[in-house]
């Protein structure tokens, strides 16, 4: 007897939590004029991304009631998110970065589709502050680098005699190794192992006017903050790249430039094509892109109120993208 | 208690025999490098000796992505298993973000007043404050709800494994390996197959965390159902107790104090890998760190890092507290008293929290009010740009961290490096075979030894010789630290209490919100790695070097003094040698640690094992990932067993002679 008024006791503690969490549970949703599904988009992890997401996220929402999710994510993750359509498109992607991934999931698998140019350019190079340029004028072009008294300029503790050039997350794809050995020059290839460390690294060179020699890349909030030179490679030649293919280590010119694309989840054109045609005609200039960067990194603002304040003052640029 | 005191000095002999045996070997080591190989090349291993393992796992890896939405292992087993771990997890964030602040903050209380009284009650509600004072309420929202699922599968798994393993012995040795296993193979290596096989988002951050933590609610499971007197069980049997009932009235009941430290534990492992979690999506104090990270900024960095800590002691404090008698006094009890039973009072008690919750929406409080939260992102990176100002350079004697970091490097850290690698590795198998040996006999002689010729056959080789050297210098430096600091903890209460939160911030702060000041002192490279590893493994060396002389038992120490030993006379020739069992406990973890860090460590320029592990995981080289993977955990199994062997040796010289 006791036993069944404890449980019905219970029962009734439990019917009343969930009933008055109900009701302190649902505030969003009602009256919305949503007309597309919801989607979700990938941000990963630097400004740029942050920056076309939110820019997107805003005129989806307000211009073709598609509720948008963003997902703070690897870029890795992304592409597995985008094969099981958990994540519905990312719209800055490297194509140095993912060969493997555009070739597993948009070519053989197909549950990937590129979605096209964004529209800005980004370029990987080398890269040495000032300390270096003063230390020694000859290290603006790779010539300057075979010097070994020049490259010594470079040595560290851990690299003993020999120049050091500083790589940094190890998921990038590089070709330094290949173009310090075919190019014979007196370096230390060494990996920082993440942004965070090659960042520091270069600030700690700034602290010490230490000169510094680097893979760096363009756009990055950094290059406006610290002044960095991109050291003169041997031009980029078809059989160059012919040979970054082949894989067969024979790498020895500059980088080529980055035509950074869009990506979508094949699942996304029954969701919402609506959305598919606004993301495929969505594009920014790099000017358009830093100058919202600008007001996240500089100013400090939140960068989906950023995104808000752009597309306001920016209608007829809006208006292009969803054209028919 | 002349029998007590005198085998003393032959049992620390016998240690410092032991660790002398130890450091001629690695100076053997040494000169013999220099004079087989000397540094005209690296030792190579012959081509033959390969166990293929990148290939192979490339193939399966490839296989599993192309079919991970058509065959039935993943739509029948990993897709369901996925959705219920996403829709509790969902469910569980339903709830702590429907009560609001106020009604998540009251729930805190409760909990904590339920399990550890008043005092965990206060802590509960004051602490997880604090998260919103700091500025994080909503992310600690997200990565609470996370980490109460996570925990809980823990002990869903752990437990019945753990009672498992408390009553047979065979169960528990083969349990013992793939929990080292689990807890030194990095996270980094089966992260992208998990979200392969679970999807993004919380589903593949809660199994990640499973991994990681299952080991201690097993471990301490079992180890307190083993210490279960004998006594205890046969009166138990002997009042005609089933097996049944003996587990669940006798020896489960008497493990609870083991018990609860898994739980301790659990939570403990479980929050260190909030951060890896936002990798994947799931958001939360992981993404605000990694987005104070990508903007090198220290104080952005280190403000969520230190709610996460938080968090994580909220948690532990009012799930772990012990249940203190509520004085009959307190208000609370008095308004009890007018309710007829528990259940009653405690129904009472959430409703009134769901009527908070529903006063708090009426008001509009959503989320924590500004007008508490506190900024110290800024007073935190002037400290941090006044240290750097001043430590680096001009210290009197040391000279500052940057010459520190030349010394290591060149004195230590490269020759050691240098001789290991430039040893044939036939030598090194056989070296490493005998100091087995001679620790533990044959068996323990030809593991280490195989596990040697395993590294050799994963094509690593020459990065494990470098992890190696690394490892051992963190190893040494944590010792030299832990053992001190232990003994001064275990001797002194107030010492003790004031270091507590310092050693949970050490084993729950993500390593690299500490990191990039350290990067920026020293050097990128192996020195910040090691510093680092010292930083994650100095925890369970202080926390067991401090337990093992609070466990000798007070009467051999009164004996001791009425005998007229003198305070030092008493540490070393009754506390120590008795605490040694532990402390070379202690060491062990300390060792196990370390090389959980090795990854870490490459993210910061270390080099070496762990960044051919994290290769594996950003290229999508899943094998490459898996061979340094698995070379790290044969390391582990090496220097644990000599370790234990070492340890439990002197131990059982100690008993013996007691």
């Amino acid at each position: 007897m006791k036993q069944s008024s404890k449980k019905a006791t219970r029962l009734v503690i439990a019917t009343a939590l969930v009933a008055g969490l109900a009701a302190c549970g649902s505030t969003s949703g009602s009256g919305s004029s949503a007309k597309g599904a919801p989607i979700t988009l990938a941000v990963n992890p630097w400004t740029g991304s942050a920056v076309n997401a939110n820019v997107a996220k805003v005129v989806l929402e307000s211009k073709l009631g598609t509720t948008v999710t963003l997902t703070d994510i690897d870029e890795n993750a992304t592409w597995v998110g985008m094969d099981k359509g958990d994540i519905d498109a990312v719209l800055e992607q490297w194509p140095s970065g993912h060969g493997p991934d555009m070739k597993t999931y948009i070519d053989e698998k197909k549950t990937v589709v590129n979605l096209g140019v964004l529209g800005p350019q980004a370029k990987i190079g080398w890269y040495v502050n000032d300390a270096a340029l003063a230390a020694d004028p000859k290290v603006a072009t790779w010539e300057g680098f075979k010097d070994a008294a020049t490259a010594g300029k470079f040595a560290t503790a851990e690299t003993g005699s020999q120049g050091r050039f500083l790589m940094g997350d190890p998921s990038y794809v590089t070709f330094d190794e290949q173009i310090i050995a075919n190019l014979k020059l007196p370096l230390k290839y060494t990996v920082a192992g993440s942004e965070a460390a090659l960042i520091t690294a270069i600030k700690q060179a700034e602290t010490d006017k230490k000169p510094i020699l680097l893979q760096f890349w363009q756009p990055h909030w950094l290059q406006s903050k610290v002044k960095l030179t991109e050291v003169k490679l041997p031009a980029v030649t078809p059989a160059c790249l012919a040979s970054a293919d082949a894989k067969d280590g024979k790498y020895a010119c500059d980088y080529a430039p980055d035509p950074i694309f869009k990506a979508a989840s094949v699942k996304l054109e029954k969701k919402n094509a609506k959305a598919l045609a606004f993301l495929k005609k969505f594009t920014l200039t790099t000017d358009q892109q830093n100058a919202i960067a600008a007001m996240i990194d500089g100013d400090g603002m939140k960068a989906d109120a950023a995104a808000k304040q752009w597309v306001d003052a920016n209608a007829k640029i809006v208006d292009g993208w969803l054209a028919k | 208690m002349a029998v007590a005191l005198a085998p003393s000095p032959s049992i620390v002999s016998n240690s410092v025999r032991r660790s002398a045996l130890a450091v001629i070997l690695v100076v053997g080591i040494v000169l013999l490098g220099r004079l087989t190989g000397g540094k005209a090349r690296l030792a190579d291993v012959p081509t033959w000796l390969d166990a293929h393992v990148k290939p192979r796992t490339d193939i399966i890896y490839k296989w599993v992505v192309l079919n991970n939405q058509k065959h039935w292992i993943f739509t029948r087993i990993f897709d369901p298993i996925a959705s219920v771990l996403k829709a509790v997890n969902d469910a569980v964030f339903w709830v702590l973000k429907s009560l609001r602040w106020p009604g998540l903050l009251a729930l805190s209380g409760l909990v904590g007043s339920k399990t550890g009284g008043r005092r965990a009650a206060i802590a509960g509600v004051l602490v997880l404050a604090l998260c919103g004072v700091l500025g994080f309420w909503d992310e600690t929202v997200v990565s609470l709800s996370l980490m109460t699922v996570a925990v809980s599968v823990s002990l869903l798994i752990g437990v019945p494994l753990g009672i498992w393993a408390g009553l047979n012995d065979r169960v528990n040795r083969v349990l013992r390996t793939i929990l080292d296993t689990a807890q030194v193979m990095p996270a980094y290596v089966y992260l992208l197959p998990i979200v392969v096989l679970f999807g993004i988002g919380n589903a593949p951050a809660i199994v990640a965390a499973v991994i990681f933590a299952v080991a201690p609610a097993v471990r301490l499971t079992s180890l307190g159902l083993r210490s279960v007197p004998i006594v205890a069980n046969e009166v138990g049997t002997s009042y005609g107790c089933t097996r049944r009932q003996l587990l669940a009235k006798v020896q489960l009941p008497m493990a609870r104090r083991a018990m609860l430290l898994g739980l301790n534990q659990v939570i403990m492992m479980a929050f260190g890998i909030l951060v890896i979690a936002a990798l994947v999506g799931a958001g939360g104090l992981g993404q605000a760190v990694l987005a104070g990270l990508q903007k090198n900024d220290v104080g952005r960095t280190f403000v969520p890092g230190l709610v996460m800590v938080f968090a994580a002691v909220v948690l532990d404090r009012i799930t772990t507290g012990q249940r203190h008698a509520v004085k009959a006094d307190s208000l609370a009890s008095k308004l009890a008293s007018f309710l007829p039973n528990r259940g009653a009072q405690i129904g009472a008690a959430f409703i009134g929290i769901v009527l908070l919750a529903i006063v708090a929406k009426l008001v509009g409080a959503n989320s924590f009010p500004e007008a508490l939260q506190v900024n110290i992102t800024k007073p935190i990176n002037s400290m941090v740009r006044w240290t750097n100002g001043h430590v680096r350079k001009g210290v009197p004697v040391i000279g500052g961290t940057t010459h520190v970091n030349e010394v290591l490097v060149k004195g230590i850290l490269t020759p050691l490096r240098d001789a290991f690698q430039y040893t044939a590795w036939w030598l090194v198998v056989l070296l490493v075979g005998l100091i087995g040996w001679l620790s533990g006999g044959r068996r323990l002689g030809l593991l280490c030894a195989a596990c040697m010729v395993g590294i050799a056959a994963l094509r690593t080789w020459n990065l494990a010789m470098d992890t190696l050297s690394q490892v051992l210098l963190a190893v040494l430096i944590s010792i030299v630290l832990a053992v001190p600091i232990g003994i001064l903890a275990g001797r002194s209460d107030r010492f003790e209490r004031a270091i507590r939160p310092l050693l949970d911030a050490a084993q729950v702060m993500p390593p690299f919100v500490y990191l990039v000041p350290v990067i920026f002192l020293f050097e990128v490279g192996r020195v910040p790695g090691v510093i680092a590893s010292v930083i994650y493994a100095l925890p369970p060396g202080i926390r067991l070097t401090s337990l093992g002389l609070r466990e000798v038992s007070a009467s051999v120490r009164e004996a001791a003094v009425s005998f007229g030993a003198t305070p030092r006379q008493e540490l070393f020739k009754v506390q120590l040698p008795l605490a040694l069992r532990s402390v070379m406990l202690g060491i062990n973890q300390t060792i196990l640690m370390v090389l959980s860090m090795v990854i870490v460590a490459a993210l910061i320029g270390a080099g070496a094992l762990g960044l051919e592990t994290v290769y594996g995981l950003t290229k999508k080289e899943i094998g490459r990932g898996l061979s340094g993977g698995m070379s790290i955990v044969l390391l582990a199994i090496v220097l644990d067993r000599l370790t234990q062997a070492w340890g439990s040796r002197t131990a059982g010289q100690s008993q013996a002679a007691s």
